[in-house]
């Protein structure tokens, strides 16, 4: 069910974005930063759904907090000439592999639990 | 929380994230930025870009207000019979001067260097394949000589202050670097203009000796840009 979502939403994203116009490029870097929070984002949200424990408030008020406070450092670090960004990239990313950890960790248990039910009903 | 919702939200987010990376990557894409190892190249390259932006802006904003002087001009002048005729004599020594665009019938001439590829460039010297500032500095005059009232080259309007000097590998008209192919736009008489293209000319010259490919067609209606650059006088004076 989830994944079918995230895949029609990406198919969709695809095509709109594709559609849109171009932006300014002053204003690039700070998109950019905002696609690696949403990608935190929904990688947190996998992991939520996974665990059972996804609540639609903190994810949505995470999504834009997050988009938002990494945008507000960005335009920090222009004005400091700190590349300032780069310590919300490795935060994202750092999170983004924890949750893959997660969800990996959640599916082998999950097949594994499943090979062993067949073995024992071989067995049987 | 139903399964439905949570996969409702996920796939919006989802579909945020991927107009964001699509439109990013056409950004991108668009101003031919490749992320290259070295940080000092990239900053270089990322600051043109931006004072290009900049310069842009800045451009259209003039545009606009000096639209906006046009109109305010003529509804103040609409009702003032006085007031119109000095407005015909404004516009008519802005034309002059080069300050606006003019449009009329003439010429338009294109003048490109030797394809690098032509098999010609093997006998002729490299030096004479390319079109130098003497060349254009040539077909200018011409055109004046023929009468052209209002001459362009690659959109810098040729004024009295301009001058049409060499800058390395390319060429500087009113100090702005301009390079092949040029396109260059005469307002006048399209029949006396067109007598550039006589046997003998300077014309016939580039394309014979130097194997430049330049063609001139007549129009009706040829537009030439406007001077951009403001002209200070410091030392002239109006004698009294």
């Amino acid at each position: 069910m989830v994944l079918i979502a995230i895949v029609i939403g990406c198919v969709l994203g695809a095509i709109i974005g594709i559609n849109l116009p171009i932006i300014s490029y002053t204003y690039s870097t700070y998109l950019a930063i905002a696609i690696i929070a949403a990608l935190d984002s929904v990688f947190g949200g996998i992991t939520g759904v996974l665990k059972g424990e996804f609540d639609f408030k903190v994810f949505i008020s995470g999504f834009f907090c997050n988009a938002i406070l990494s945008i507000l450092l960005t335009y920090l670090g222009t004005k400091l000439n700190v590349d300032i960004y780069l310590a919300a990239i490795v935060v994202f990313v750092g999170r983004m592999f924890i949750n893959l950890t997660i969800i990996r960790k959640y599916y082998i248990d999950k097949w594994s639990k499943k090979i062993e039910e067949i073995k024992n009903k071989k067995k049987n | 929380m139903t399964k439905k919702s949570q996969a409702i939200i996920l796939g919006m987010v989802c579909l945020i994230l991927t107009i964001g990376i699509c439109v990013q990557i056409k950004t991108v894409n668009n101003n031919g930025t490749t992320t290259s190892a070295n940080q000092e190249l990239n900053n270089l390259k990322s600051q043109v870009l931006k004072m290009r932006e900049k310069y842009e802006d800045s451009y259209a904003r003039l545009e606009k207000i000096q639209t906006e002087l046009e109109t305010t001009r003529s509804n103040i002048t609409n009702n003032n019979e006085q007031l119109k005729i000095l407005e015909e004599e404004l516009r008519k020594y802005n034309v002059l001067l080069g300050t606006t665009e003019a449009k009329g019938p003439g010429v338009v001439i294109t003048i490109t260097d030797t394809d690098p590829k032509d098999p010609i460039r093997l006998i002729i010297d490299n030096k004479d394949a390319v079109v130098h500032n003497t060349d254009i500095l040539e077909v200018v005059n011409e055109l004046k000589n023929a009468g052209a009232e209002a001459i362009d080259v690659n959109g810098q309007r040729i004024v009295d202050t301009t001058a049409i000097s060499c800058d390395g590998n390319v060429i500087a008209i009113n100090g702005e670097k301009v390079s092949s192919t040029f396109v260059i736009n005469a307002i006048g008489l399209p029949e006396r203009l067109s007598t550039l293209k006589r046997p003998g000319g300077y014309l016939e010259i580039l394309e014979d000796d130097a194997h430049i490919k330049c063609t001139l067609d007549k129009k009706d209606k040829v537009e030439v840009s406007k001077y951009i650059n403001a002209n200070k006088f410091k030392y002239a004076k109006t004698i009294e």
